[in-house]
């Protein structure tokens, strides 16, 4: 067993962060929560072994990563498909622009629509999970292509073919949706 | 949309008004490299090349805006945060599992 402080240090240091990344990763309150108890129960056993050799962060992302893994094998059971670039270019006019109400307003204050919200998560939603990983890691949760290849356990190479073919997908899919002017900016809720 | 937050290198001024039809080779393999673009990881060389393509090729403009402004919102979408209660009882959720085996 381990020694309570050094788990509670552990938990206390890093439950806000394992817990953003299972909810970008999942799109779900529940779900996230499953990931999270089941990433500290792997890491509060593993945490004797743990040499440091990388950065606790890392180490407790990719123990998370493989658990959703996993989690959703379990669920799901079927293989994942591969993107292709050539899904990607655009045959038609319209396939060019995003067609969201994003003119003069922050990231931010465009991320108050809660209509751009739901593409946004929807879409991210579809990317198949090896895809949707790399997208979360590098884009949302910000590490560098390194530490998301040691994560997923694949090289730079790779993380940067994945990144941008989940880019292209995310993009196509709000594309896709013309999403119309609301006002809600000005309220300010931005959890849902 | 503000573009300050975005990494990629400034575009030159469009020359002429340049028929173009989007699909043809030049374009596919610029598509290849617009996340490599975005990111600011191609040679200067190769980034000039893009430059001068982007500014033949309206919808290869417009088509890397989208992907910059998608990649924009990708970073700035907030998530949601657990409540005290809720750090609370997963803790003691995963020690009852844990000291249970």
């Amino acid at each position: 067993m381990q020694e309570p402080d050094e788990f509670d240090k552990l938990y206390r240091d890093h439950v806000d962060l394992i817990y953003r990344y299972a909810h970008r990763l999942c799109g779900e309150t529940e779900s996230a929560k499953d990931l999270v108890q089941e990433t500290f129960l792997n890491a509060y056993r593993g945490l004797k072994d743990f040499r440091g050799e990388a950065k606790v962060s890392t180490w407790l992302y990719t123990i998370a990563s493989r658990a959703c893994m996993r989690m959703r094998r379990k669920r799901k059971g079927q293989p994942e498909h591969e993107l292709s670039l050539d899904e990607f270019v655009p045959t038609s006019e319209g396939e060019f622009h995003l067609q969201i109400p994003m003119d003069g307003l922050s990231p931010e204050e465009a991320l108050q629509n809660k209509e751009l919200r739901q593409a946004l998560d929807q879409a991210i939603d579809k990317l198949p999970q090896k895809y949707r990983m790399a997208l979360v890691l590098r884009d949302m949760e910000g590490l560098s292509a390194k530490e998301v290849g040691t994560i997923m356990g694949v090289n730079e190479r790779a993380v940067k073919s994945r990144l941008h073919r989940a880019r292209l997908f995310v993009r196509r899919e709000l594309s896709a949706r013309g999403i119309t002017h609301h006002d809600d900016h000005k309220s300010g809720d931005v959890r849902s | 949309m503000t573009k300050k937050k975005t990494s990629a290198p400034k575009k030159q001024s469009r020359p002429s008004s340049h028929h173009h039809t989007h699909g043809q080779g030049h374009c596919v393999d610029l598509l290849r490299q617009l996340s490599a673009y975005i990111d600011d990881e191609l040679p200067s060389d190769i980034c000039r090349e893009i430059r001068r393509h982007l500014g033949a090729c309206p919808n290869c403009e417009v088509f890397i805006a989208s992907l910059q402004h998608t990649v924009t919102l990708c970073r700035h979408r907030p998530a949601p945060q657990l409540t005290s209660a809720e750090r609370v009882s997963m803790r003691r959720a995963i020690l009852d599992v844990a000291n249970a085996r």
